[in-house]
């Protein structure tokens, strides 16, 4: 993996919601192609605001982001879905009036003539989504809105996928499969950067970590690193279920 | 694709339809014996033959109170006869309130200028088609268009809709570009109505415009009779709201309207271009707006340049009361508003006319808070 090009690079970021107040105070980071990337810290450590400014959604004030050579510092969002990115956010991330499988041909809007081969391979990754391709988003429980939110960023078939919270307010059980959906999707060549506020689960599953401290990238490891490592363990992951 | 959710709102549409039957039942039960009165002055819509003297004006506070030419036809019916003109009236309120709620849904904008493209949409249409001398604002000299009537409709919606385009260009997209909260933007919008409105009247003056001199010709149904221009008023206004129906259900693009109404963040993050889509339901809501407009002025025999400022109140009772953001609901809501305002002249007097129709929607927001078609959505 170490040998493999490095597709997205963040470099010294500053953003922020409101002008002048700043989250992020020098974020970095580099992950290279294939790789399951955790960010994990505190709350209020900036790692959502991490995640939504390398998709143009928080202002960028400062620094850069390149996808391979190309910079896409505070480009709009629907031209990172264009590159090849994909991103689901933590809430509200499904249209609640339209179908499950409206939701879906919204993630190929783009490109609607992939949306039978794009569909069907969604279909094989969530068979649930295709029981209920009929039924309203809205009416969905928090564990099946999750698949489809899945399910339509990777619609796109992206090359990055970001995921923000994606176990947030779900059941131990719906939190294990999803952790274990991320692993597939990611096996398939998806490169995945991932923010979570289980820090253990996460960094049990992907290659890499990244801590993020008071809006800057406070160190990164291995994610088997991290969690030996004593100063993670009694910041972030605590004793006890080891 | 969506059979259960369709199924869901034609349960819900059935509904208050057939409540409105069994209140319309009541009612006539009701107001029967009071109705057998061969003449009444409060009632305009119902009178047959001469078409002179039917000026059923809409808009509150300017209705003529023409007296009935002659005694009512045996069989004539008038409760069925304001039962159709409150659904004619419906129909066209809806083809301006569909915009409304149109762009509420993709930006959240309660656009108080509405109104003033009605009345836009209505005065170009006689700007185009009058054979009278005619003069832009700013221009030293005067010159005649006079277009017929259908080609000088069209040219007002294109123009209409044209309106819609600049300013989301120059107006509500820059606002919108740099964060402005969404009460700011309804100040705006506030604002921008009174300036269309004086802008309206400088151009065009205070006084009616006709836009078709020709008398409406009535075909007598029996319990009710209708004039042949609103025939094809409500065939245009059917195709129009079914048009618009088949954008937002069956089209790709107008999926992604919906998307954009559901949460426009979501929408960018799926690849959908927001800003595009929203200028375009803007060129669809002005162009709308005039339509219902022109219908209006020809429904009304007349338009004047505060004829959409009138309606702007029960527009957004119409939006509200079936729904928020639910283009749907804004048909029926419309339908409920219209039926409302014209049976209330059989009971009360006109002036009260509004009040009943804003009372109902108290009611109906009491009982449902969402409005008709509005759904209460699950949470998490």
């Amino acid at each position: 993996m170490s040998d493999a090009p490095v597709i997205v690079h963040a470099d010294d970021l500053y953003a922020g919601y409101l002008p002048g107040i700043d989250i992020l105070n020098g974020c970095s980071m580099e992950v290279r192609e294939g790789e399951l990337i955790g960010i994990i810290g505190p709350n209020g450590a900036g790692k959502s605001t991490f995640l939504k400014s390398l998709f143009g959604l928080v202002p960028i004030r400062a620094g850069s982001v390149k996808l391979g050579d190309e910079d896409i510092t505070n480009m709009r969002a629907d031209e990172l879905v264009q590159r090849g990115i994909g991103f689901v956010p933590q809430n509200n991330n499904v249209f609640p009036s339209l179908t499950v499988m409206e939701n879906m041909e919204m993630g190929t809007y783009q490109n609607p003539k992939a949306f039978k081969a794009a569909w069907s391979r969604i279909g094989d990754l969530f068979p649930k989504l295709v029981d209920r391709k009929n039924q309203r988003a809205g009416s969905l429980s928090g564990g099946e809105r999750q698949m489809v939110a899945m399910g339509r960023a990777l619609m796109m078939d992206p090359k990055v996928l970001l995921l923000d919270e994606p176990s947030a307010g779900l059941s131990p059980d719906r939190q294990d499969e999803t952790f274990v959906r991320t692993r597939e999707i990611n096996k398939t060549g998806v490169t995945v950067i991932m923010v979570e506020q289980n820090a253990r689960r996460c960094l049990q599953i992907c290659h890499r970590g990244y801590v993020l401290d008071q809006g800057t990238t406070a160190y990164t490891a291995s994610g088997q690193e991290l969690l030996k490592d004593p100063k993670v363990i009694e910041l972030y992951l605590g004793t006890l279920g080891a | 694709m969506t059979n259960r959710v369709d199924r869901r709102v034609l349960l819900r549409a059935l509904v208050v339809l057939v409540v409105a039957a069994a209140a319309f039942v009541v009612l006539t039960a009701m107001g029967s014996p009071a109705l057998a009165a061969g003449t009444d002055t409060a009632v305009t819509h119902a009178v047959a033959g001469s078409g002179e003297a039917a000026a059923h004006a809409t808009q509150a506070g300017t209705i003529i109170h023409a007296e009935a030419a002659a005694p009512a036809e045996p069989g004539d019916n008038r409760v069925v006869q304001q039962l159709v003109n409150g659904l004619v009236f419906g129909l066209l309120l809806a083809l301006a309130s569909v915009g409304l709620s149109l762009i509420y849904g993709t930006t959240g904008l309660s656009n108080f200028a509405h109104g003033e493209q009605v009345s836009l949409g209505a005065l170009l249409c006689f700007f185009f088609t009058t054979p009278q001398p005619v003069s832009l604002p700013l221009l030293p000299f005067e010159f005649t268009i006079g277009l017929p009537l259908f080609p000088a409709a069209i040219a007002a919606i294109a123009v209409a809709a044209g309106t819609g385009w600049l300013q989301d260009k120059f107006l509500w997209s820059p606002l919108r570009r740099r964060r402005v909260s969404i009460v700011q933007q309804m100040i705006v919008s506030i604002g921008l109505s009174l300036a269309m409105l004086n802008f309206i009247q400088w151009w065009f003056g205070a006084e009616r415009q006709r836009l078709t001199t020709s008398i409406d010709e009535r075909i007598d149904m029996g319990l009710f009779s209708i004039g042949i221009s609103t025939l094809w008023s409500v065939a245009i206004s059917l195709v129009c709201l079914g048009g618009v129906a088949y954008f937002l259900m069956r089209t790709r693009t107008g999926r992604a309207t919906r998307a954009v109404s559901d949460n426009p963040a979501l929408a960018s993050a799926s690849g959908i271009r927001v800003d595009k889509v929203v200028r375009l339901v803007w060129m669809m809501a002005t162009g709308l707006a005039a339509v219902g407009g022109i219908l209006l002025a020809l429904y009304d025999n007349a338009a004047a340049f505060d004829v959409g400022a009138r309606l702007l109140l029960l527009m957004f009772a119409a939006v509200t009361l079936g729904g928020l953001g639910h283009p749907f609901g804004a048909l029926v809501g419309s339908l409920v508003i219209g039926v409302a305002v014209e049976m209330s002249t059989l009971w009360v007097g006109t002036d009260l006319k509004y009040a009943v129709a804003l009372g109902i929607l108290i009611l109906v927001l009491l009982v449902r808070p969402q409005g008709i078609l509005g759904r209460a959505e699950r949470v998490g």
